[in-house]
């Protein structure tokens, strides 16, 4: 863990690790914890497995769903781990999410109380995320201008 | 929020380098000189100084010279802006988890 870019949550949950692991793996129960109400969540791909999509919207008005999380699992072993990324989305395309990418492992362990819930959130570096996105926007319109001054210059003679 | 925004830029410019993340977290258990500090990393002075003076010039640390000895200090209030970022995103995952909980742990659950 980097941290400054990483932060890790453990919690021991009064519930058993098949209980945990569905509101996790099943699309109904994940769309009633995983938004806070009174938005409310609509997941539209939860393919648990590796290389699986992990796509939820969101809505205010119940009508109108929104893009809240288009994401890809890394490793799914069945009721002990979950890892998934937006730095890929769900059709494995290099994505530059908002407000920053990150990796997040979620393990089940067994524990005499229920479950051993523990979380491990690694984030991109949010700074060469908005510094990559500054030169790509400076390198396009350079270009652009550059290619504009050659072309106004060609009919300028 | 524009202002808060470019300083924030500054900020993560001075903590993109793990010389430099090494450096607040040392200043962060107390104040140092300079030359204490360079001693703990494996390069030149002049390079080290570099390190020093873009963590100075993005506000994460201040310098104070008496006599001959530079002592550099962390400004926390500076360091404040990257943890409300971090914050952020573990209030998030906090939150999440208080649902999750309740929602598995409230006894509807038992009989979906």
């Amino acid at each position: 863990m980097n941290p400054d870019l990483d932060l890790g949550l453990e919690r021991i949950i009064r519930a058993p690790r098949a209980t945990v692991w569905s509101a996790w793996t099943d699309p109904a129960r994940l769309a009633q914890w995983w938004i806070p109400a009174p938005t409310r969540c609509q997941v539209d791909r939860l393919d648990a497995r590796p290389g699986g999509a992990f796509v939820t919207r969101m809505s205010d008005d119940g009508a109108e769903f929104v893009p809240h999380l288009d994401a890809c699992f890394l490793v799914v072993d069945e009721l002990e781990r979950i890892v998934f990324t937006n730095a890929v989305d769900s059709s494995w395309r290099p994505a530059n999410p908002a407000p920053v990418a990150m990796t997040a492992t979620i393990t089940f362990g067994e524990h005499p109380d229920g479950t051993d819930y523990r979380l491990v959130v690694r984030h991109a570096d949010p700074h060469a995320r908005a510094l990559h996105d500054k030169l790509g926007f400076a390198e396009g319109w350079g270009t652009v201008a550059d290619q504009l001054a050659t072309f106004v210059e060609k009919a300028a003679r | 929020m524009a202002q808060c925004s470019s300083q924030l830029d500054g900020v993560f410019v001075a903590l993109a380098d793990p010389t430099r993340r090494a450096v607040v977290r040392r200043l962060g258990r107390g104040s140092a000189s300079v030359g204490e500090l360079a001693r703990e990393f494996p390069m030149t002075l002049p390079s080290f100084m570099k390190h020093v003076r873009t963590l100075e010039a993005n506000g994460l640390i201040r310098t104070v010279k008496s006599g001959r000895v530079r002592t550099c200090v962390l400004d926390r209030e500076r360091l404040a802006l990257v943890d409300d970022w971090l914050a952020e995103q573990r209030r998030t995952w906090e939150e999440r988890t208080d649902r999750l909980e309740q929602f598995v742990t409230a006894p509807e659950e038992s009989t979906p």
